[in-house]
């Protein structure tokens, strides 16, 4: 059905930049479809229109010309807001910044609580979403003793107990160590894999997109290069070009195939392709 | 500095722990309307043994209590020192043109006793309930009022947000702190001005941090369906049982006796 | 030549003797010489700012001694003039920002030193062209209507006006895209070069730190648990994945690739000495 997807349309968004009429172009005629169970990956420098991009694809901000559909709903038709929220669960960069309760099961809680749940319900969900994010015992702390990593599954379970259809990621990644972030995506790949929820990545990292099905490039507000992981991150050059570095081990890959050695470009970890060297010098 | 304001709460299962938040709220109410009302002395004492076994039941250290009233103790003393010299009676002492009456002394001690049983009362209260317990029992207890149309589910959202973020805004006004001390900030300075001037190098940053804190939030808020509606559900209810019911009633009886004698 | 940083059985417990007492740091010790680099590494909670901020003096130990430039820390006197010498860049700086230009901003810690108008004015602009920024165009500009990326270049800048003998820098990179991080590892590098400039730098990952350090420190639950030169870590694999790090992916590779006994040189720093290396190896054979 062409309904389960989020449409946007020759979308343009402009701000009102200093005084004076002059506005600043945020998105550029952007037309994008973001299919429900796929995996996206959006990716650009600070400043490239990714955030404004979140923003309107849960109706938090209206595009200046063109529209924005999720599920069929558009985002500019009032009545329709809050559904489509409930549908487009949005996890902001700085968990801090998110968490409004000052106990963890009311924070998870305060979702349903706003779409008027019973009460019963709201509870049940509450323990299924500290379930999936692993919080269970943390669930009468206050959220300020929470670590980072923690904060962060709050934040997310916060939104799942709302059983959004897409989950927005804003930039999750960048107050996290190498471990919280490992485990975060490590969850979002279950999240996509087994209850079907759609994950929009927002990242000025490649590195954490490389489980992404699909990876969106947006530079000055337009997109600039689509693909499945591999196939961007094999065009190190136009990458470079916008300021971005494909992680490590497709850089080393691509050193590779440019001196003429054939290694498979669909290799993912390390071992594989220490075992595609050792090959070659066999060879 | 985080400790101070919210290490008050010390966790316990006691009965008083345990006892929901607006009883507490309305027996701290009742005995201080009491006490005001009648303060003949064995009244007085009367409700100081009641706290204080109130004190030693809650499994709170009573030194902890107890040592905390050394704060007080001048503002005792002086309370106790006016009342002495300024009331009019019997004069027992003459120290200069000031007389030191026999009313005086009766006053103040009752005054001193009373002040006891406010900052007792306050204490015991505070140590005993969470703070998130204790904002939801002033939310509840407000609730009439939004016959008045007066906006009370804004106001509890404002003090719980507030609780959510009082120690993430005090972590980070220490961090500020630090890191302007790093840039050589004076807080301890002799000069008015220097002092001025680092104070300000927290202040600034602290209100751009708690802006964009603000923005943030209003965004997460409604993102998730916030509407500024009253909420119809709340997962949190608190529960009146048996124990409030009956403490109320101890403590309005009490509340009766007082006010009958005191026209005895 | 002398120690700069000399820390012998540093115990750090937050508020003693309360309900919330915490021990942040258990018996560190470890010296660290003029010029070096020392990266610091660990997950968050190990206890990694907590030690930093010994070294400007900010926190003294509960126990033991921690020595920064000739300075002893358990003397209060002492340790409050401490940030003179040892200039701390704190996590996020470009939130710590208050002045209305540029210009004021990064001479706020050199008026704080009490300069000339002149000295100030020189330090100023050596220390924002040293982050790239030129003075001329930039000095006046208000730091509020500045990119974050920006902003935290104009942070620096106000802790390098200080010249301090000992910089540290906690997680500089963080949050930046790639575009600030390479700016902000030139920036580092820089500095680096000039010879008798101490460095010290936290990250929460290997990979930021690994082209930069001499020496590194592993950090875990408050325990230095690794100190020592950067190709010696290289060894500890075990201890690696006990603290949750990695070393670089393309480092990675090149250890598997010795580990099975091919001969590659694992003491490189980049991608770029990676794919060399391994070119290397390919036309040997």
């Amino acid at each position: 059905m062409t309904d389960h997807c989020i449409e946007l349309v020759n979308v343009t968004k402009t701000y009102r930049s200093g005084a004076g009429d002059k506005r600043k172009i945020a998105l550029d005629n952007i037309t994008l479809t973001i299919r429900e169970g796929e995996y996206i990956g959006l990716i650009g420098m600070n400043g490239s229109g990714k955030s404004t991009l979140a923003r309107l694809l849960n109706g938090l901000i209206k595009p200046t010309t063109g529209t924005v559909t999720v599920n069929g709903l558009d985002t500019g038709s009032p009545q329709q807001l809050m559904e489509i929220r409930r549908l487009v669960g949005m996890v902001f960069q700085n968990p801090d910044n998110q968490i409004v309760c000052p106990v963890v099961e009311e924070e998870i809680a305060f979702g349903p609580e706003n779409l008027g749940l019973a009460v019963d319900e709201i509870k049940r969900r509450v323990d299924w979403a500290l379930q999936i994010v692993g919080l269970k015992e943390l669930k009468d702390h206050a959220p300020h003793l929470l670590s980072g990593g923690q904060k962060q599954k709050l934040a997310i379970a916060s939104v799942l107990v709302m059983l959004p259809n897409y989950l927005i990621m804003d930039e999750p990644s960048s107050m996290l160590d190498p471990l919280g972030r490992k485990e975060l995506l490590k969850h979002l790949r279950l999240l996509n894999k087994q209850n079907g929820i759609t994950i929009i990545f927002i990242s000025h990292n490649l590195e954490d997109l490389i489980q992404a099905d699909r990876v969106v490039v947006l530079d000055k507000g337009s997109i600039y290069l689509q693909g499945t992981p591999r196939q961007v991150f094999a065009d190190e050059a136009k990458l470079a070009a916008i300021g971005l570095e494909p992680p490590g081990l497709n850089c080393l890959i691509n050193k590779l195939g440019q001196e003429g050695y054939d290694i498979d470009e669909t290799i993912k970890t390390v071992p594989e392709l220490v075992e595609a060297i050792c090959q070659l010098s066999l060879i | 500095m985080k400790d101070v304001m919210l290490g008050r709460y010390i966790v316990g299962n006691s009965l008083i722990h345990r006892l929901d938040p607006r009883t507490k709220l309305i027996s701290c109410t009742l005995i201080i309307t009491a006490v005001l009302i009648n303060y003949r002395w064995y009244f007085l004492l009367f409700y100081i043994l009641l706290i204080t076994m109130a004190i030693f039941s809650s499994g709170i250290k009573p030194k902890l209590i107890f040592r905390s009233l050394r704060k007080i103790r001048y503002l005792l003393l002086l309370t106790f020192v006016f009342q002495a010299i300024l009331t009019t009676g019997h004069p027992l002492m003459q120290i200069g043109r000031l007389s030191v009456t026999q009313e005086g002394i009766a006053l103040g001690t009752g005054t001193i006793f009373r002040l006891l049983i406010f900052y007792l009362c306050s204490n015991l209260l505070i140590m005993t309930t969470s703070t998130i317990k204790l904002a939801a029992g002033i939310e509840s207890l407000l609730t009439p009022l939004t016959y008045l149309k007066i906006p009370v589910h804004h106001f509890s959202m404002i003090i719980s947000t507030s609780l959510r973020f009082i120690p993430t805004f005090i972590e980070e006004a220490n961090i500020i702190t630090n890191a302007q001390k790093s840039r050589g900030a004076q807080f301890n300075s002799k000069n008015l001005i220097t002092r001025l001037k680092s104070n300000i190098a927290i202040m600034i940053p602290l209100l751009a941090a708690s802006l964009q804190r603000a923005e943030d939030l209003a965004m997460a808020m409604e993102s998730r369906c916030y509407t500024g509606h009253p909420n119809q559900t709340r997962i949190n209810k608190l529960n009146f049982n048996k124990k409030d019911v009956l403490l109320i009633s101890f403590m309005l009886a009490l509340l009766s006796v007082g006010v009958i004698s005191s026209f005895i | 030549m002398s120690a700069i940083i000399d820390i012998k059985d540093l115990n750090f417990t937050y508020q003693p003797g309360s309900p919330y007492q915490r021990q942040a740091l258990s018996n560190i010790n470890f010296t660290l010489d003029p010029g070096e680099f020392l990266g610091i590494v660990g997950s968050n909670g190990s206890g990694k700012s907590t030690l930093v901020q010994h070294l400007n003096g900010l926190l003294s130990p509960t126990t033991g001694k921690v020595t920064v430039c000739g300075v002893d820390t358990t003397d209060k006197e002492l340790r409050d003039q401490l940030w003179k010498q040892a200039g701390l860049v704190f996590q996020h700086p470009e939130q710590q920002l208050f002045e209305a230009t540029i210009y004021e901003e990064v001479a706020y810690g050199p008026k704080n030193l009490r300069l000339s108008e002149a000295e100030v004015k020189s330090r100023v602009y050596d220390a924002l062209e040293k982050v790239g920024l030129i003075p001329a165009e930039t000095e006046q500009l208000a730091p509020i209507t500045l990119s974050g990326g920006m902003r935290r270049r104009v942070a620096i800048a106000g802790i390098l006006a200080l010249q301090p003998r000992v910089l540290i820098l906690d997680e500089p990179m963080a949050g930046l895209d790639s575009i600030g991080r390479n700016l902000m590892l030139d920036l580092i590098k820089n500095r680096q070069q000039k010879g008798n400039e101490t460095t010290v730098m936290i990250s929460h990952s290997l990979k930021d730190i690994w082209a930069l350090a001499d020496k590194i420190a592993v950090l875990d639950k408050g325990s230095l648990v690794f100190y020592g030169e950067v190709k010696e870590l290289l060894g500890h694999t075990e201890l690696l994945t006990r603290c949750h790090l990695e070393l670089p992916d393309y480092l990675q590779v090149v250890c598997s690739l010795a580990t099975r006994g091919l001969t590659v040189n694992t003491t490189i720093r980049s991608i770029k000495e990676a794919g060399l290396e391994i070119t290397k190896l390919l036309q040997e054979v």
